[in-house]
């Protein structure tokens, strides 16, 4: 059974539709990549998801419970954790308080061992206001919510965005440990290559809806596949 | 040194009183990002309802205290954030403005109607008794005062280290980031607002003692933590509570230094206002970061589409003043010379609150010193015509120090800038020379021009509605030539602006520049018109009260100054009762809360209805979302292209 399953699903900004009715499912523990030129709606879709940005119609299904118009801070607290696109961290707190907002209450000394486990240059940094970090260190510190709060369903967008490439290299490293850990991922990504050697399965979205869905094996061959790395999908 | 001991005692006591109230405002801002003009009109909503339960319903004063700080002022928070700012969500930060500037007016007028103007007395619920300190007698109330105000700033700081601390500061930091993160923002935002407003209705009781029970003075006096909380750059506890204390202490002091001086009278309780513009104008430049997040995403950056020049509007206008004077009596007649200048007062206004994005609080100020500027060149034998030019030039350079901070701040700090400068004027440059000097009243005579005399009501009228016309030409032009395009240009993106090789110092300074020189104009004519001048007709709440009155009216467009000119002047002249007098500040602060967000107030809504829009703005309502999209299809099938606006700025 899919852990997360979106059923026609119609959102927008204002007066602009940019989801046209869109068919997706994350199934358990899988790690699935959505691919798709820019302005297909990739983020708006995650943002949907997340209930960032309001649906128009359709249905979002997490784990057998509708999620309807229910506000973003309760999709995370049932278990969605979106990462935003650019840098997904409070840059006036210290990197201490952003993973006390992470944290559950009274779990802030947990949190900080966690973190530090994980990504060891955080330890080391827990009073600097996380604005003052770099690229790498703010994804990373990122990253650490999906870690925190256990969250089944992780939703990434360009996670890998303006970093170096050896930062990138550890940002899947981090993504592959989520993975083991039996999250469910839904990933943007414009490292086209990596991020299909990674899935379980690949959408391609294109001008708001779903063109291509598929196991990562028929995409690289497929014709739709093809056509989306012309950029013309 | 000794002299000075109980001026710094009473000092102390009044700066902590403004130190609960500017620790409030503070931390509503810090949380919410929203600055409450209306701080001061909470506080004396609850202290109204503390003095009515205390007695008339002869409750002890501590359950009367009790109620009207822990919930009518917790209740008036939660009411102002879920249903007047929860849909403002992403709007620009003068949309903010208008939204709590019309909630002061609003409810300081509400109140003004209901309990009357006259100030009832407070009996004293804090001790009398005083003692002796070496050098000074110290009362036990003043005491009181101090350790109330020293406690809340500690419980407020603490407050601010628990995890809930954080979690509002995330909040502020990035909003959806931290609904993401499993905040309930909306739940924190309203926390803040519950805490601010408890501790506006706090200082508002503590106050009523001293000042009694006075709708106008217990809104004003709260007001005077503007210059606190600017001395905490809004969001600092610490800062702002020294702030206040420092500022209570002066003030006091003040007090004692300006015995003798007449002039100088309105010094000490100008001091707050002119730490507030001082520390403005004169902090290093992004020392004063807004808040406030404006969703650029959905387009609600405040825009503004440039319009065509009303050539129609005019000429029907002008058709309509040439038959008016043979169809009024002379009493309407004098009604409708007086609309006519507040057209040209709205129309100038309407160059910085609509086209700049520039909520300017002291327009008053240029209209009072245009009427006694014109009587002392009168009074000095200038010929009518050229006085009144002159009194214009004069205000030039007034417009040019007020473009100051126009120039480096922006949106919430430019009103509040201006605010504090409207109140100045009035403490300060109101009773100079300049002003209404020791006179209560200034005289003006109408005069006679090129031989033809204006002493009759027909032939002024015709006189105003010519040099009317004439201002507003000008105001339209400036509307679609370059000016124009630029001022829109910098209310939307000053760096697109600077990328196009503008430099957003000289159209903000013009802009300021010739709205002073109008609205001077504008005063010179309604001086005239009414033979005299005071002071009171000039208060500075009619800044606020012109800008709610032409935000409802329509700030962008000629229709809009036109309808408020209507609305301000002709329609409690025709009604001729004291009701339509007493309310009507009322309407205008409501309809400004609710038409801060419509795209030009009444006359966006008469001429092209875009409920469509205003529906989706107001998404908190489900049933309008669907509304907006069924309405948005029937646009698209009707027109089968969509023109997009452009306007080519540069």
């Amino acid at each position: 059974m899919a852990r997360l399953e979106v059923r026609g699903l119609r959102a927008g900004y204002g007066r602009t539709e940019v989801l046209r009715g869109v068919d997706l499912a994350v199934p358990e523990g899988a790690t699935v990549v959505l691919l798709g030129p820019n302005g297909a709606g990739k983020t708006t879709l995650l943002r949907a998801l997340a209930g960032l940005v309001p649906a128009t119609a359709g249905d979002i299904v997490l784990g057998g419970e509708v999620l309807g118009r229910l506000p973003a801070h309760r999709r995370a607290r049932r278990g969605v954790c979106l990462i935003p696109e650019g840098r997904g961290i409070f840059r006036r707190l210290t990197v201490r308080e952003n993973l006390m907002v992470q944290a559950d209450a009274g779990g802030l000394r947990a949190a900080v061992e966690q973190a530090a486990a994980l990504f060891p240059i955080l330890g080391q940094r827990l009073d600097q206001p996380a604005g003052t970090l770099s690229g790498g260190q703010q994804q990373m510190l990122a990253l650490a919510r999906a870690f925190l709060t256990g969250a089944p369903v992780i939703l990434a967008d360009e996670l890998s965005m303006g970093l170096a490439p050896v930062v990138v290299d550890d940002i899947f490293a981090a993504l592959g440990a989520l993975r083991r850990e039996g999250r469910s991922l839904l990933l943007v990504e414009q490292y086209v290559e990596r991020a299909v050697a990674v899935a379980d399965y690949v959408y391609i979205l294109g001008k708001g809806r779903i063109v291509f869905a598929g196991e990562p094996a028929e995409c690289t061959s497929g014709a739709v596949f093809a056509r989306y790395l012309e950029g013309a999908a | 040194m000794k002299a000075y001991l109980p001026f710094i005692v009473a000092g102390l006591a009044s700066g902590s009183v403004y130190a609960i109230a500017a620790m409030g405002l503070v931390v509503t801002y810090k949380t919410s990002g929203v600055f409450n003009f209306a701080h001061g009109a909470v506080g004396m909503a609850a202290t109204f309802v503390f003095y009515s339960l205390r007695a008339h319903g002869g409750l002890p004063t501590w359950l009367a205290a009790g109620i009207a700080v822990l919930l009518v002022g917790p209740a008036i928070g939660v009411v102002i954030d879920r249903l007047l700012l929860r849909r403002l969500e992403g709007a620009p930060s003068s949309t903010y403005v208008v939204v709590s500037l019309g909630l002061l007016i609003a409810t300081q007028s509400l109140f003004l109607v209901l309990y009357g103007p006259a100030p009832r007395r407070v009996e004293p619920f804090l001790p009398q008794s005083t003692f002796r300190l070496p050098g000074v007698n110290v009362g036990w109330d003043q005491v009181i005062l101090v350790v109330i105000a020293a406690a809340s700033g500690v419980g407020l700081a603490l407050f601010f280290r628990t995890r809930f601390g954080t979690l509002t500061r995330a909040v502020v930091d990035d909003r959806p980031l931290a609904e993401l993160s499993r905040v309930n923002a909306g739940g924190v935002t309203t926390a803040s607002w519950v805490i601010g407003c408890a501790f506006a209705a706090l200082s508002g009781i503590l106050l009523s003692p001293l000042l009694g029970l006075d709708a106008v003075r217990l809104t004003l006096l709260v007001l005077y933590s503007f210059g606190a909380a600017a001395v905490g750059r809004l969001v600092s506890l610490p800062l702002t509570y020294a702030g206040a204390l420092a500022i209570g202490v002066a003030a006091q002091l003040a007090t004692k230094f300006v015995v003798g001086h007449q002039s100088l009278a309105g010094l000490p309780s100008s001091l707050p206002f002119i730490v507030l513009f001082a520390v403005l104008v004169f902090s290093p430049k992004g020392k004063f970061a807004e808040l406030t997040r404006t969703d650029q995403r959905s387009g609600r950056t405040g825009a503004v589409a440039a319009g065509r020049f009303p050539a129609r509007l005019i000429v029907a206008l002008a058709l309509l003043a040439a038959v008016l004077p043979g169809r009024l009596s002379s009493g309407r007649l004098l009604t409708a010379t007086a609309v006519a200048a507040f057209v040209l007062v709205f129309s100038s206004l309407g160059l910085l609150v609509g086209m700049s994005r520039q909520v300017s609080l002291c327009h008053v100020v240029f209209v009072a010193l245009g009427a006694t500027t014109l009587a002392r060149l009168l009074d000095a034998g200038v010929p009518y015509l050229a006085a009144l030019l002159l009194a214009g030039l004069i205000m030039v350079p007034v417009g040019a120090l007020v473009a100051i901070p126009a120039i480096r701040l922006s949106g919430l700090f430019l009103a509040l800038a201006t605010f504090g400068f409207g109140v100045l004027a009035q403490n300060l440059l109101y009773p100079t020379k300049a002003g209404f000097g020791g006179q209560a009243i200034l005289t003006i005579r109408r005069p006679a021009i090129f031989g033809l005399s204006l002493r009759g009501d027909k032939a002024f009228f015709v006189f105003v509605v010519v040099l009317v016309l004439a201002g507003v030409v000008a105001v339209e032009v400036v509307r679609v030539t370059r000016l124009g395009r630029v001022l829109r240009g910098l209310a939307d993106s000053p760096t697109a602006m600077q990328s196009l090789g503008v430099n957003p110092l000289v159209p903000r300074v013009l802009v300021f520049c010739f709205t002073g020189f109008l609205a001077a104009v504008a005063g010179g004519l309604l001086g005239t018109l009414t033979l005299s001048v005071n002071a009171q007709t000039f208060d500075f709440f009619q800044s606020l009260v012109w800008v709610a009155a032409l935000v409802t009216a329509g700030p962008l467009s000629l229709g809009g100054a036109v309808l408020a000119a209507v609305l301000l002047v002709w329609v409690p002249a025709v009604f001729d009762s004291a009701r339509v007098v007493q309310w009507q500040p009322f309407a205008f602060g409501l309809a400004a809360i609710f038409l801060s967000q419509a795209r030009n107030g009444l006359v966006g809504l008469l001429r092209r209805p875009d409920f469509a829009a205003l529906a989706a703005r107001h998404q908190w309502r489900r049933g309008s979302v669907r509304l907006a999209e069924r309405l948005e299809a029937q646009r698209l099938s009707a027109r089968p292209a969509a023109r997009e606006v452009t306007d080519g700025a540069a």
